[in-house]
């Protein structure tokens, strides 16, 4: 047995209901987290939660894990600080081993405006809760040693910003946590159960088609990261999300060694060490949006040789594997949660790029919207109808990367 | 010949892979293990030259090759690089078809395209040719030792990549002694003595050796050497085998995973690679995972706790993620849940890469994004300037004396290249309609030889460009936009001709204009000097020579100035900035860089798309609605512009000035009343002034605006912009 | 570093039909950038041979680009290192795309090879050229 092992988790599976309360489509991170705050804070567990596949089989299961709160508006701030705080005590809570690593990120700037970026991401996150300092080059090399502060000659350093409490934890596990955590006080979790159409009446959402049958609920609630356009519009909604592949990819193991999170918004990439001592490797989003898992060469080679470009000794490592997300992009990079306009049917979704760090908070914050039937303050801002009432979060500290 | 293996020599033979080698030399580079000689198993890997997870038999020995044995119990520890460049250069080859796999199926394949009349790249891992990923295009990308190929198929790719071993998991399995039936083949081939061998199942070709009969239990051994074969027979009862070598057939399974990856794409197999996979029994112990540690009873133990799927073991045991990619552990894995489970299912997704190639490998033939520079670049460095990149072109940020580049502005005459300025021309039948169309002002209303400063805004009603339209005649219209906004421009230009199908044409030429500002009080005198007598009135816009060079001179001003903007042939460049700074010698003339403009502008209020603006910016909100004509009847982002000019202003782009002290940092955060009330986009001493100007973004409260605030523990208060010379009396002189 | 020069030229947006039938002279290389775009290298005397059939049409002295001419041979080397698609065969051919991820427009003839990348990029390009 390797240390990595899973040995705490239990999960038990059972027969479908013909009804419940809540249901929650799409078993990732954000469906699994409203299901285990139902139960766990508002003791609501006539609740399923239907996954087409296997539960943590999206974007929640393939993200590069990074936790942080270094956003660029106070809104956000506020509300992943809620998230990394959360996930602080995610493991004593679930009495799960979730294998959080508080790491620090740096964020290089190499040149005068991103250092002024950077600056300003000091500021706003100090203002809001999130620690986060402005750092010099020689400060940056005692964080990290590893790096090149010339940038291969091209991409010189001239400074940064270092957010010491960014982490990462083991994706799956937070995702098994919240799930056996939800199973044991009796959600049900349903897999290889797919959502085909929701049962309507007027305009409201009463339940849901499923390959397993029809079921009912009180409240439908879609949590289908990557796929919720069409999800959505079976409610009747469209949303102003597109869908673009997202890819990352990992080395071979190696003796765990690089402690921080380095990323560069000029370069576009970010560069991590896991528990395994595997280093993970993520970009920006394809361009082109599409559904498509396929992996592409031109992201693999363009993202080796910019990691490479801040941290040469990449250079000799060798590459394991890649793989592909499909991200639900929202216009100015911050999520949508809460009513819809639709009655008995909520949503939380465009989580893009980002949303790995926002699952115990959004799923804390949807289940106290779902339990009270009232929108809670800290996620106010992040409504879907924030895009008719032209109040738009635009967060340039989003990056548009993890 | 040698090879230094943890720092001592051995001697190898011509034609030895680096795993024959050390196996003539005894020893087994990762310890223990049944070795495959196929390149799939993980027990031959050592760090080779640097390089770690080397599969050794797939490595020819070469002189001096320095081996370290890593991979024995720990990670190997990561290396030391300075480079940051591609590790080897990068091929690209074109042909109807690519074969992969150079064995009988992939020779058979070759010879049947080229009998079709095909071109063909036919690729093998013996020749040194690892394929490590199909991709789109399709695409087939190759490592070798000294580059890496990009092999591009017309036609199809063909997998014939063959079928790899099926490996022991048997107690026992990680001891020095055990081959596959075809690595016994191959290493009696190569002349090394297996000493006493016992075979199970169909026995090598040309090797001597004892039959097992029953059914494999397990290997004992000593020192982490092979002793004993164990088998049982139907019966129950154990057979013991003295031996040194033992040589297991246990089936097939394909080396399909490049197959798989290419599953959409003109891909197919031929041969072994085509096979389903033999599934083996799964015994009852054994180290199914032996890349990461996971044993039968470790599937057991997850199996009891819920973990059904293939996807959730693998991910709950790690089994399948190691180095070997699932090679060894996979049929196992599908043979155990098969047991449990009562249905075969399939193998997990496969991914690129199929065989491995380092950072420096794959980023073969990239490069970084060029960075742009105008035909003054090497005259800015010349000058000393410090450069920065700014909307993808390198620019002068500051020639090193900020405050004596502003002060030449203010008082006597400066340049700066603008060459960066996005340019275009429109012409045709339609390029008004085409113009009114997609810019909010009444573009009708621009006279001949008159310019305008205009907005461009999507179909949200925000803004996301600005520049000038400048009438050349009813038909034909010169635009310019951001810099860093030009090529996202130049498609919504086209875009929309297109699907309006208006009669225009567009040409973009950015690239072919150089531009030099020519600003401060003193400008029209060293222009007169330069044989431009009659300079063009304020907005107005004309061609003449200056220094001999053809100009298009626009009066305009950013920098609060006096100001001429001469647009010329890129390539005379340098011959007119040299001629207007010689000539402005008696002026007092030196140029300033963006530094000093960022802060000339911001006197004058003048916002900066992208640093003044965010992606919600409406006119109103930036106090532009005086460049949106919503009397017109239609133009990109009317309907949104009418619709939130209904909601009520929750922000303002506004100015603000500090009551004492130094500017604060762009980015700072605005308070009111302890409360967050926005924060501040541009910021900077005004020498001209002596106090601390701004831009930012201020929230209403209670439908009001603050008139003072708190940035940066100081108070600051809110005023009309421009800060500087309000009736713009400098810039129309 | 091997030196790209600015070439001069005319570049010409027009009608893609008067392009076709443009009577450009012998001596002159023209190069069809696109469908409604042409670009003349030594300049048009002439420009009335566009402009009598379109005039509408954009003409501007074009000074933006800087070209190259490699032998065939070395050229081969460089494409096959740094282009990533397949170049025509007949010759002489022209063809465009990126070349070492610069915008770059080809003249193949037998013996020679003409490279033009916008003179913004020649720098970065003789780099990668080196390389
Ligand atoms: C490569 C990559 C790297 C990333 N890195 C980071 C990072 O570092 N930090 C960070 O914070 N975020 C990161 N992200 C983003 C993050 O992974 C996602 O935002 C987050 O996982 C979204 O969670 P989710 O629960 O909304 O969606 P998912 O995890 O995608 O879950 C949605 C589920 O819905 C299921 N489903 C879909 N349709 C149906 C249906 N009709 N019926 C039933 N089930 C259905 C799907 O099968 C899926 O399991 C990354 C993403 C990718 C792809
Ligand atoms: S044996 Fe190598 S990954 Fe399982």
């Amino acid at each position: 047995m390797n240390e990595f092992q899973e040995k705490l988790v239990n999960f038990k599976w059972v027969e479908p209901k013909k009804t419940y309360d809540v249901i929650i489509i799409g078993g990732g991170g954000h469906g699994l987290a409203t299901a285990y705050y139902l139960a766990t804070r508002h003791n609501i567990t006539n609740v399923a939660v239907l996954e087409r596949n296997y539960i943590g089989g999206g974007n929640s299961g393939r993200n590069t894990t990074v936790i942080r709160s270094n956003y660029g508006i106070p809104e956000a701030v506020r509300f992943y600080q809620r998230s990394v705080e959360l996930y602080q005590t995610l493991e004593d809570e679930t009495e799960r081993w979730i294998m959080h690593a508080q790491k620090g990120i740096l964020w290089m700037a190499h040149g005068e405006t991103a250092v002024r970026a950077e600056k300003a991401r000091a500021e706003i996150n100090t203002a809001f809760g999130a620690k986060t300092v402005f750092v010099t080059p020689k400060e940056i090399k005692e964080i990290c040693p590893e790096v090149d502060l010339t940038g291969g000659g091209v991409w010189p350093i001239m400074g940064g910003s270092y957010h010491p409490e960014a982490a990462t934890a083991r994706h799956d596990r937070v995702n098994w946590a919240l799930a056996e955590g939800a199973m044991k006080r009796g959600v049900h979790v349903h897999q290889n159960t797919a959502v085909t159409n929701l049962i309507k009446s007027g305009n409201r959402v009463i339940g849901v088609e499923t390959t397993a049958g029809p079921m009912h609920a009180n409240v439908v609630m879609s949590a289908v990261g990557g796929h919720v356009t069409g999800l959505a519009a079976l409610a009747g909604l469209r949303l102003p999300i597109r869908t673009h592949p997202l890819q990352a990819f990992v080395t071979n193991h190696y003796e765990q060694k690089f402690h921080p999170i380095v990323a560069s918004t000029s370069l576009l990439t970010y560069v991590s060490q896991t528990a395994r001592g595997e280093m993970l490797i993520g970009a920006e989003i394809d361009r082109q949006p599409s559904y498509s898992y396929r992996s592409g060469h031109h992201f693999l080679q363009t993202c080796a040789h910019r990691a490479m470009t801040m941290l040469p000794f990449l250079r000799q490592l060798r590459i394991l594997r890649q793989w592909t997300g499909v991200c639900d992009m929202s216009p100015d990079y911050s999520p949508i949660m809460g009513f819809t306009g639709v009655d008995g049917f909520v949503l939380t979704t465009g989580w893009g790029t980002w949303g790995f760090k926002a699952i115990p908070a959004g799923g804390e914050q949807m289940a106290q919207l779902i339990a009270t039937g009232e929108t809670p303050e800290l996620i106010a801002p992040f409504a879907l109808d924030r895009f008719a009432q032209d109040r738009t979060m635009a967060d340039r500290g989003s990056a548009g990367t993890h | 010949m040698r090879l230094i293996v943890d720092g001592r020599p051995i001697s190898y033979e011509p034609g030895d892979s680096l795993l024959i080698a050390l196996l003539r030399a005894d020893i087994q580079p990762t310890g223990g293990g049944c070795l495959c000689l196929g390149g799939d198993c993980a027990n031959c890997l050592a760090t080779v030259d640097g390089v770690s997870y080397v599969r050794t038999c797939q490595t020819a020995a070469k002189p001096g090759t320095v081996v370290q044995l890593h991979h024995t119990q720990k990670y190997p520890p990561l290396p030391q690089e300075d480079e940051a460049r591609p590790a080897v250069p990068a091929r690209n080859l074109f042909s109807d078809v690519v074969i992969i796999g150079a064995g009988e199926a992939g020779r058979t394949a070759a010879r049947e395209a080229e009998a079709a009349g095909k071109s063909i790249n036919l690729l093998d891992a013996t020749y040194g040719e690892e394929a490590i990923g199909i991709y789109p295009g399709p695409l087939v990308v190759v490592r070798t030792p000294h580059e890496t190929l990009h092999v591009h198929a017309q036609d199809e790719i063909i997998v014939a990549t063959g079928a790899a071993e099926i490996l022991p998991i048997v107690p026992g399995s990680e001891l020095a002694g055990l081959l596959t039936r075809r690595a016994a083949e191959k290493l009696a081939q190569a002349g090394l003595d297996l000493g006493r061998v016992v075979a199970i199942g169909t026995p090598p070709a040309a090797v001597d050796c004892q039959l097992a009969a029953g059914e494999l239990l397990r290997f004992e051994g000593e020192n982490g050497r092979l002793h004993t074969v164990i088998t049982q027979t139907e019966a129950g009862q154990e057979n013991r085998y003295a031996c040194d070598t033992a040589v297991l057939n246990l089936g097939l399974h394909p080396r399909n995973a490049l197959l798989r990856m290419g599953h959409n794409l003109p891909v197919r197999a031929v041969g072994d690679a085509a096979l389903e996979s033999d599934i083996p029994a799964c015994p009852n112990e054994g180290v199914v995972c032996p890349c990461e540690g996971v044993s039968v009873a470790d599937l057991e133990t997850i199996w009891e706790q819920g973990f059904h799927e293939m996807e959730l073991v693998k991910r709950a045991t790690l089994a399948g993620t190691g180095t070997c990619q699932g090679s060894t552990c996979l049929p196992y894995l599908r043979s155990f849940l098969l047991k449990k489970g009562k249905t075969l299912q399939p193998s997990f997704t496969a991914r690129p890469v199929t065989r491995q190639l380092t950072v420096g490998e794959v980023s073969a033939g990239t490069h970084h994004h060029a960075t742009a520079r105008t035909a003054l670049d090497a005259e800015h460095r010349r000058l000393g300037a410090q450069m920065e990149r700014s909307g993808g072109w390198w620019r002068p940020w500051s020639y090193g004396d900020p405050d004596g580049e502003y002060w030449a502005v203010r008082e006597a005459v400066s340049l700066m290249d603008v060459s960066t300025l996005g340019k275009m021309i429109v012409s045709g039948p339609d390029a008004l309609e085409f113009l009114e169309r997609l810019y909010p002002t009444k573009v009708s209303t621009i006279k001949d030889g008159r310019s305008r400063y205009v907005l461009l805004l999507n179909e949200r009603g925000y803004v996301f460009d600005d520049g000038l339209i400048c009438k050349e005649s009813d038909t034909r219209y010169s635009l310019t936009f951001t810099s860093g906004g030009v090529s996202h421009a130049e498609m919504w230009l086209r875009d929309w001709a297109a699907s309006w199908q208006m009669d225009v044409h567009i040409l973009h030429q950015t690239m072919s204009l150089g531009a030099i500002n020519v600003t401060g009080p003193l400008t029209k005198q060293l222009l007169a000097k330069a044989g431009l007598a009659n300079p063009p009135g304020w907005l107005a816009h004309t061609k003449a020579e200056v220094a001999g060079v053809p100009c298009h001179i626009f009066r305009l001003s950013f920098t609060g100035e006096l100001s001429f903007e001469l647009h010329h042939p890129a390539e005379d460049s340098v011959k007119l900035w040299r001629a207007l700074l010689e000539w402005g010698q008696e002026f007092g003339i030196r140029p300033h860089g963006l530094h000093t403009l960022l802060r000339l502008r911001l006197e004058k209020g003048h916002i900066i798309v992208g640093q003044d603006t965010d992606f919600d910016s409406t006119p109103r909100r930036i106090h532009h609605d005086w460049a949106v004509k919503l009397e017109k009847p239609a133009f990109i982002g009317r309907h949104a512009v009418e619709r939130t000019n209904k909601i009520p202003l929750d922000k303002l782009l506004v100015g603000l000035e500090m009551a004492d002290g130094p500017a604060p940092m762009e980015g700072a955060v605005i308070w009111h009343d302890g409360q967050f009330a926005g924060h501040i986009t541009s910021s900077a001493w005004s020498p001209v002034l002596h106090k601390a100007v701004m831009l930012g973004w201020l929230h209403y409260f209670d439908g009001h605006l603050p008139e003072t605030v708190t940035i940066d523990g100081r108070s600051a208060r809110r005023v009309p912009v421009p800060f500087y010379d309000k009736e713009a009396a400098r810039a129309r002189a | 570093m091997p030196a790209l020069k600015r070439i001069a030229a005319t570049r010409i947006v027009a009608q893609p039909q008067v392009l076709d039938s443009a009577d450009v002279p012998q001596s002159s290389l023209a190069l069809r950038f696109a469908a409604d775009e042409l670009f003349v290298t030594p300049p048009l005397q002439d420009e009335t041979i566009i402009t009598a059939h379109d005039p509408h049409a954009i003409l501007i002295r074009e000074g933006g680009f800087a070209g190259i001419w490699l032998p065939a041979e070395e050229a081969a080397l460089f494409l096959a290192r740094n282009c990533e698609w397949e170049i025509p065969n007949g010759r002489p051919a022209f063809a465009q795309g990126a070349v070492a991820s610069i915008p770059t427009k080809l003249w193949l003839e037998d013996e020679q090879v003409l490279f033009i990348v916008p003179a913004p990029y020649a720098h970065d390009f003789a780099e990668r050229m080196q390389d």
